[in-house]
């Protein structure tokens, strides 16, 4: 038996794509599972959500803690008048359930509502503000958030989206630790959309409280003017386009026909030395 | 192209040989077929999917080491041997290999 | 949003440096493929030539060791979700077969032919259970050694 030998001229054992391409396909593919994964998993989110009711919203989170980079006291200098403010606005905007309002002393001027029914006013909103009206818009914008669950809604997408990404890469996958803080991310920015029905519900109540609209932009006016750049930061983070806004609360105002007279001042408890 | 496992043809006279050739592929599953699996892990039986893969797998080594013996220029491989492993998390290489012979 | 970062130098220095080893492996392969070409080695189990009076015969293997680069670990973990071939690691186990292969060629330079050879193919893990960290070959054979007339 003789031998042979011939070296084969093509490798069929290999491919010649672009490892690239094939790395792109396959990414792209995962892209498009997970967009439309979110989008019909958000329908669901917003279906369920209406359907939350604040009873069963307090029962899930009695047990939730205000998260400790909202670092807050108790007892702080006007806390007391804040819960009286809110809770009497809370009449005029059918939130029926308790409202707890927690101060945390801060640089931010800032204020969130918190699934379970808390609201964390940071201090530094105090210093932007001239008026008891300023303040009361402000808390019924919170208010009227928890009126439209939109708390529960932006945690809501955060929460699917980790899920579906430990679905399919595993809890402690690299993929599942980036989404994971986007969780945050979701809850601190609503949409424009609902910031502004947000805003609408604000004017509402500020109306039916105080019979007048005085002192519903003077926050977004303060925010505009504000030069400090640490400041403006953490606003626009969770609260874009303030000129915007300005506009539309004006127009409705307008459209409305309401009234703009005196403000209150602000109560000497917030005001800082 | 004739193959055997056996040293020779059956019947045939070897007149050269060539030198080894092999065929690879590499294959995963997907997330389909591995819940199937995990079910059947509860219920046993066979797992029809995953046997289709290595199947299909199986057969396409064959045919890219057919393709190298051609080029070689010979007719037949002798002495196949197959071999599995797993190279990847839930992809498993299919590897057969042969020596390649001119039979008359 | 670091972590994405590293997450992405990782897979562009796995892939460029992968590319970069895996060219200049097949070169130094297909340089030495040409050079052993010329000594018979095969699985048959018994000599080409029964007529040559066998000196001495003994156990040959090469083995070779390559890891995954991460690049590939990646595009890996992303084909498990879809199905189908996963061509980079083609590459991968080509080039260890070839390399065992010539290291046994290597080992044994003055043999006149090799034969029944085998070879085995096996995964190292790197310790989590779905992280691959490397595949080894083993290729072994008999090489036989002719009186020389």
């Amino acid at each position: 038996m003789d031998y042979k030998p011939v070296l084969p001229n093509i490798n069929d054992n290999i491919s010649t794509d672009s490892p690239i391409k094939e790395a792109l396909v396959l990414l792209s593919g995962v892209v498009v599972f997970f967009l439309i994964a979110y989008g019909v998993l958000g329908l669901c989110v917003d279906w369920a959500v209406t359907r939350i009711s604040p009873e069963m919203e307090a029962a899930i989170f009695s047990g939730f803690q205000v998260p400790s980079k909202f670092i807050t006291e108790e007892n702080q200098p006007g806390q007391a008048m804040l819960q009286q403010l809110t809770d009497d606005l809370r009449e005029c905007c059918d939130v029926d359930y308790p409202v707890k309002v927690l101060i945390a002393p801060s640089e931010t001027a800032n204020a969130v509502a918190l699934p379970g029914g808390t609201i964390v006013v940071f201090s530094g909103l105090f210093d932007m503000l001239r008026s008891q009206n300023g303040l009361a818009f402000v808390m019924a914008h919170e208010l009227g958030h928890y009126k439209q669950r939109d708390h529960l809604r932006g945690m809501g997408r955060g929460i699917v989206l980790t899920a579906l990404s430990a679905l399919l890469t595993g809890s402690g996958s690299n993929i599942t630790q980036l989404a994971a803080p986007g969780v945050h991310l979701t809850q601190a920015r609503y949409s424009r959309q609902r910031e502004a029905m947000a805003d609408d519900q604000a004017l509402e109540t500020l109306v039916c409280h105080y019979g007048h609209a005085g002192g519903a932009t003077e926050f977004f006016k303060a925010m505009g003017a504000e030069h400090d750049s640490g400041r403006l930061n953490a606003y626009f983070a969770s609260h874009p386009e303030g000129e915007a806004r300005i506009a539309a609360l004006e127009k409705k105002i307008q459209d409305r026909h309401f009234d703009i007279r005196d403000v209150a001042p602000l109560p000497v408890e917030v005001i800082s030395k | 192209m004739l193959m055997t496992n056996t040293e020779e043809i059956p019947g045939k006279k070897t007149t050269a040989f060539h030198g080894v050739v092999s065929g690879s592929t590499v294959r995963a599953k997907h997330v389909g077929r591995d819940l199937m699996a995990s079910f059947k892990n509860i219920f046993g039986g066979e797992l029809k999917g995953y046997t289709e893969l290595l199947q299909e797998s199986r057969d396409q080594a064959i045919e890219r080491m057919l393709s190298q013996a051609e080029q070689m220029g010979a007719n037949a491989v002798v002495n196949i041997r197959f071999s599995t492993s797993s190279v990847a998390a839930g992809a498993a290489e299919l590897y057969v290999y042969g020596t390649a012979v001119t039979v008359e | 949003m670091e972590q994405l970062i590293i997450f992405i130098v990782l897979i562009m220095m796995g892939y460029f440096f992968g590319r970069m080893a895996e060219s200049r492996h097949y070169r130094s392969i297909k340089e030495r493929e040409q050079f052993w070409m010329t000594r018979p080695a095969g699985s048959y189990k018994r000599v080409s030539d029964p007529k040559r009076t066998i000196l001495k015969s003994e156990l040959v293997s090469g083995n070779v060791v390559i890891s995954v680069d991460y690049f590939k670990r990646i595009v890996a973990g992303l084909r498990n979700i879809f199905g189908g071939e996963v061509r980079v690691y083609e590459t991968l186990v080509d080039r260890a077969r070839r390399e065992a292969l010539l290291r046994l060629n290597e080992s044994c330079e003055d043999a006149d032919e090799i034969i029944n050879l085998r070879i085995e193919t096996s995964s190292i893990y790197k310790g989590r259970r779905k992280q691959v960290g490397s595949v080894e070959v083993l290729a072994f054979g008999t090489a036989v050694y002719f009186e020389q007339k």
